[in-house]
């Protein structure tokens, strides 16, 4: 039965049907988000028909911007960018690659995939409870997590599902990362040593490594946290705290503890999204450069290393916790060490291309903007590893702009060039290059007129998380670059139809690809 | 015993070292923090359920996987009754329940694999078992 196929193909496209229909519906959230923060007094009766409590006459109340911000950011990081290279194309690609029949536990896969999907499930039931959608953002910090109801509405039974959620994808992910490690250790043709690799499968194996520490950690944090919600527990909640004139009885706990838990597991997530696509984009600008990866083995050894470093720089989310100079001091120099073996891997981009017979594909312009987002988004990551600087910047859209472009549009960049790459061997069939290539050139476009304003609103202090601005004189000079911002991300939202009609339509319509079109030296090309 | 089953139980006990290591060290730091800690008074018999691990592990070696299973799932229902006695309300009890909790799944996952694969689950109970008495320590000499 296809559904519940066993089959690591049919999986890899389960998982990447999962993440379209996630990414689609987390960037229809920011829109809405992007129009209110312009437009905060705009009465709109979809708004109100959708959500009747948090749009009471068609204008959106703050709780509601907070909620449509929380269900965005849980959606794009867990099910999108962590779901798409790793599990989806991961799924797919990796026994191809390494010469295996399938996964090692292919019935685990299977439920890996299924509870995925039903922590998707389980976090979408929270915009049709009471109350609505949880208020506390994808970190979901105690103390306004860990009250319950009296703290706002989604603070019930949102909240609580959203942990659910989480739980329930830690649960599937850790499944998962088992998986692709015993596959890649066990299951490598005869012969194939790891420094044999295609470095696509390092990124698989080091995320894998990844996923099995961080989100091990971050379903501890998400247990206590329930049961400080729960059974009256005070794992986080601090003694003698007052919420909406109630004096709470707990006591004796600590929220930077839970922020603690939560940044051991969130940073390495950044890796997560991003080491699959520094892996594929090596395959890409390899192939399409008629060259082999410049300095293969410190490429992997790159990769190992930002996968180990990413589980010592936590605490540079937490400089304004209130954490002792020392720490921020080591975690920050800790921090700007990321740079080291990220600037080998951008070096080594560059000299592949260096002399290649660059060939000028869609895939290979993906992986292009690739390093150009990587570098952008990376830079302003040495400017917010150093305490003083991220005092200023860190409740801004400084962050919102840095981790957008290095985790996010990075990340989408090397799933669009899988896509175009690997289209050939998943549906027989290439996707439009012209329609590859047009969409390349307008989301290049967009995303920069997007992100690199909200730099500008960081420098002026613009705090993010904000619903609504124009209460605040100083962000007035800030209004025409949010409005800018705004159009940009509706051109940005309406170029990604492009995308998805050929996506669709090459499916069925396609030019017939023919066995290895790219000329790729990797195993899968030889498989099929 | 394969290879690929070997390795998978290994990355698994990887896994739940480290979500046990992540409850072990906020219990340590939320200690720390606060005075409101007061070790939870395990009666003397929950010290004594150390030998159900040991037993099922020495069934297990001696190929009497069925007599393993049964000790394993005795180890649970224990656990099950140490449970209902222990107050969330203080910190200290919470964190034992929590850690209990956690291995009681652990321990119940192990039995049902010793029960549906056999001897080749032995790893993950074996761990499981040492597991037991890293809980049993943490609370009766630590804690």
């Amino acid at each position: 039965m296809i559904i519940f196929s066993i089959d690591h193909k049919v999986i890899g496209k389960q998982y990447i049907g999962l993440a379209l229909f996630s990414v689609v519906l987390g960037t229809l959230l920011s829109l809405i988000m992007r129009f209110h923060l312009v437009y905060p007094d705009a009465k709109v009766r979809l708004f109100q028909a959708m959500w009747p409590d948090g749009a009471p006459g068609g204008q959106m109340t703050p709780e509601l911007y907070l909620s449509l911000m929380t269900m965005h950011g849980t959606i794009m990081v867990f099910f999108v960018l962590t779901t798409a290279p790793q599990s989806g194309f991961g799924n797919y690609f990796l026994p191809l690659q390494i010469g295996a029949h399938d996964m090692a536990f292919p019935v685990l896969n299977m439920l890996s995939f299924w509870t995925t999907a039903l922590s998707l499930l389980t976090l979408l039931a929270a915009f049709f409870v009471e109350g609505g959608a949880p208020l506390s953002g994808w970190t979901a910090y105690p103390p306004l997590s860990g009250l319950g109801r009296i703290t706002g509405p989604g603070e019930g039974l949102g909240q609580d599902l959203w942990i659910l959620s989480i739980a329930l994808f830690c649960v599937a992910s850790l499944m998962a990362a088992i998986n692709f490690i015993a596959t890649i250790i066990e299951l490598r043709a005869p012969g194939m040593g790891y420094f044999d690799m295609p470095l696509t499968c390092w990124g698989w194996f080091v995320t894998a490594l990844i996923s099995l520490f961080a989100f091990a950690v971050l379903l501890a944090g998400g247990i206590l946290l329930l049961l400080d919600r729960t059974a009256g527990t005070s794992f986080f909640i601090p003694g003698g705290l007052i919420v909406n004139d109630q004096v709470q009885s707990r006591s004796g706990g600590s929220p930077i503890l839970f922020q603690h838990l939560f940044w051991f597991f969130g940073h390495p997530e950044v890796y997560i999204a991003i080491l699959p696509g520094m892996g594929l984009i090596s395959t890409v600008l390899s192939v399409f450069s008629g060259k082999k990866v410049f300095g293969y083995k410190a490429m992997a050894i790159a990769l190992v290393s930002i996968g180990g470093l990413g589980f010592v720089v936590w605490g540079h989310h937490m400089f304004i916790s209130g954490m002792s100079p020392y720490s921020s001091i080591a975690f920050s120099v800790l921090t700007l060490a990321v740079g080291v073996p990220s600037a080998v891997k951008t070096f080594n981009w560059l000299a592949t291309l260096w002399g290649g017979r660059l060939r000028f594909t869609a895939a290979m312009h993906y992986a292009l903007g690739f390093v150009s987002l990587f570098i952008t988004g990376g830079i302003t990551g040495l400017v917010l590893g150093q305490p003083g600087l991220d005092v200023y910047f860190h409740d801004t859209y400084f962050v919102v702009a840095h981790f957008h472009l290095i985790m996010g549009v990075a990340a989408i960049f090397a799933i669009f060039a899988a896509f175009h790459y690997w289209f050939p061997l998943m549906y027989g069939r290439f996707l439009n290059e012209r329609l590859g290539k047009v969409h390349f050139f307008l989301t290049f476009l967009g995303v920069y007129a997007v992100f690199v304003p909200l730099h500008f609103a960081g420098f002026v202090g613009n705090p993010r998380r904000y619903p609504d601005f124009k209460e605040y004189e100083f962000l007035k000079s800030v209004m025409p670059l949010h409005i800018g911002v705004t159009h940009a991300a509706y051109f940005l939202g309406a170029v990604q139809l492009i995308f998805l009609f050929n996506y669709f339509w090459s499916q069925r319509h396609g030019a017939i690809a023919p066995a290895n079109p790219w000329n790729a030296a990797t195993r899968e090309w030889r498989n099929d | 015993m394969t290879n690929v089953a070997r390795t998978g139980q290994m990355v698994l006990i990887a896994a739940s070292a480290m979500f046990f290591a992540a409850l072990t060290s906020a219990m340590v730091v939320r200690r720390g923090l606060s005075g409101d800690w007061a070790a939870p008074a395990l009666p003397a018999w929950a010290f004594a359920t150390i030998l159900l691990p040991l037993l099922a592990s020495w069934f297990v070696h001696t190929g009497r996987i069925g007599i393993a299973a049964l000790a394993g799932a005795a180890l649970v229902a224990s656990q099950f009754a140490l449970l209902a006695n222990l107050q969330l309300a203080r910190i200290a009890g919470a964190f034992c329940f929590v850690l209990i909790a956690a291995h009681a799944a652990h321990a119940a996952a192990g039995a049902a694999a010793l029960a549906r694969f056999g001897a080749r689950a032995a790893i993950f109970w074996h761990f499981a078992g040492a597991l037991w008495i890293y809980v049993l320590f943490l609370f009766g000499v630590w804690a």
